[in-house]
């Protein structure tokens, strides 16, 4: 038997439904820019700096170190690999990992970070449930089982009512995750306001190292070093070169450029 | 005096664009900077927004090349009004004082924002920029090796040491510079003439036979690079002179010196087209080419 339609009130449409949309949005944009404001500079140590082009610069000589003399090749990978003087056999820098404990700019980044995402959502969501309750705000497109119906329908005490029909709540929080496309179109991609990608970040924070611990990073590219072998790409430049005429074409155009414009 | 928009008909929006353009391709024509820039600071400095403060900055350097110190002046105390606690207007100050020879105020100043911030590398680099420019190369060579140490990946830097190693006449170290180089820039034509010019310079058959390559690699990654064609033309010639190659090898290095020649009396026929004195030209490229040849007696 198809059920009888439920004719909601239009002063719903343009009391409720509207005005979350902007509550939500204008609290995410608000969110992020407090979390600009919050940021703490992150200092590199010159340690720090130099291990990173350390690890450039290795990471370009087995890609194109195809591109000079094998001596210096060889040399340079001697500089580096070489077992026991090489700069990566030879250098251990001291590591810390940074927990949240001993490391009190993390930990402080972290409670930022809560305050900023997590309790807004809380007591927003809180005030619209009080606010906005007692009635029925929308309906869900698909069909959902009745189990949903106590998480999904919280003001309302109706048992037989479809649990497609929601309140303010649960299309507070439906605002909360849609409006992310939103924010990545109006802020930019990397907006403080993503409340899902930080989530996403704190579960795999936990399993996620320090900024590249630089130890582990060493041993990566010693070994992928010791594996690269020198392919002269200089072999026969001179028969490539030679099979044809030179292209000297526009080379003395009669226009030479005069003046600044 | 007219001014540059009468002159050339241009409107503000494109002086300002002009202006970025030199700024991202890094040209260093500094009077047309002074140009161009001090008349869009003085009569458009409003429209211009944010963009201002880095025209000023741009500006002030190209005013410093060209003595022009009121401007350099004026340029950065309105710099100075606007960032009072940068370390890149502390900089600027730094290059003004510089430029007027002040060395050791310049190097306290330096100093002052190495120590707010050691991983300042501008700071260094105008410390290794005063000494050469005072002359002692060897200590400049010093302080720039230290540097290099812990930011291997200054490009910039590389160049530098390179060019202060070939006035010493340091060709193998010189060499090595120009490698990292090649390594980071694998199409630049210009770094490969450059090694392939130190390499010739250096002398000896492995040389001349790298010098030989890196011509012709430098060739390959831009057919109109002359200096690199006559480089090749005079490498080859002068391992086919040499005494102690095989026969093979002379007999390759001939082809290649030959292949060479012909290439530069196409250029230069291609240069003197529609011209009536072709003629003549021709005949004087095929004698220069004679008296290139390395005899070896």
């Amino acid at each position: 038997m198809a059920e009888p339609e439920l004719l909601l009130d239009s002063n719903i449409r343009l009391w409720v439904v509207l005005p979350i949309v902007f509550i939500t949005f204008l609290v995410g944009v608000i969110r992020h820019y407090v979390s600009i404001l919050l940021q703490s500079d992150k200092k590199l140590t010159l340690e720090q700096v130099s291990d990173s082009q350390v690890l450039i610069r290795s990471r370009v000589l087995r890609e194109n170190g195809k591109y000079i003399p094998k001596q210096s090749f060889l040399m340079r990978k001697f500089y580096f690999n070489n077992q026991d003087d090489g700069f990566f056999k030879k250098t251990k820098r001291k590591v810390v990992p940074p927990s949240p404990m001993t490391d009190p700019s993390m930990l402080t980044d972290m409670m930022k970070g809560n305050v900023t995402n997590v309790l807004p959502m809380i007591l927003i969501g809180g005030w619209i449930n009080w606010t906005f309750s007692g009635f029925v705000t929308t309906k869900v497109p698909f069909p959902l089982t009745l189990r949903f119906k106590p998480m999904l329908q919280q003001g309302i005490e109706l048992l037989s009512l479809d649990a497609s029909w929601v309140s303010s709540a649960s299309w507070y929080f439906l605002n909360v995750f849609g409006l992310r496309s939103m924010y990545s179109l109006i802020l930019g991609q990397d907006n403080g306001a993503d409340q899902s990608r930080i989530m996403q970040d704190q579960m795999s924070g936990a399993a996620m190292a320090m900024p590249a611990d630089t130890n582990k990073a060493f041993k990566a590219e010693w070994e992928a070093l010791e594996l690269t072998d020198h392919q002269w790409a200089l072999e026969s430049v001179e028969e490539d070169l030679m099979s044809k005429d030179l292209d000297l074409s526009g080379m003395f155009s009669k226009d030479l450029p005069t003046g600044i414009f | 005096m007219a001014s540059v928009s009468e002159l050339y008909d241009v409107t503000w929006e494109d002086m300002r664009d002009k202006l970025r353009k030199w700024r991202e391709e890094n040209y260093r024509n500094s009077e047309q900077i002074v140009d161009v820039g001090e008349e869009l600071i003085n009569e458009h400095a409003s429209k211009l927004g944010d963009d201002v403060w880095i025209i000023y900055e741009q500006v002030m350097i190209a005013a410093l090349d060209c003595s022009r110190d009121d401007l350099a002046w004026s340029c950065l105390q309105e710099l100075k009004r606007q960032f009072p606690d940068s370390h890149r207007v502390k900089r600027l100050a730094g290059m003004r004082l510089e430029a007027l020879e002040r060395y050791d105020d310049a190097n306290k100043l330096y100093d002052s924002i190495l120590q707010d911030d050691p991983t300042n590398t501008a700071a260094r680099k105008r410390k290794i920029s005063i000494l050469r420019a005072q002359g002692k190369s060897s200590e400049a060579i010093r302080e720039l090796n230290e540097y290099l140490e812990q930011f291997v990946g200054d490009q910039e830097a590389w160049h530098e040491l390179s060019e202060l190693y070939i006035n010493e006449h340091d060709y193998a170290k010189a060499a090595f510079c120009l490698e990292e180089l090649m390594m980071t820039n694998p199409h630049n034509h210009l770094y490969c003439e450059q090694y392939a010019e130190v390499k010739y310079t250096q002398g000896g058959l492995e040389n001349m036979e790298l010098s030989r390559k890196y011509f012709a690699q430098a060739l390959k990654l831009n057919n109109r690079n002359m200096r690199a064609l006559f480089g090749l033309y005079m490498s080859a010639s002068h391992i086919a002179g040499s005494p102690k190659v095989s026969a093979k090898v002379k007999k390759d290095n001939v082809k290649y010196a030959a292949w060479a020649a012909s290439q530069i009396n196409r250029a230069y026929q291609l240069a003197g087209r529609g011209k009536k004195e072709n003629k003549c030209s021709v005949k004087a490229v095929e004698e220069m080419l004679e008296s290139m040849q390395i005899t070896m007696s």
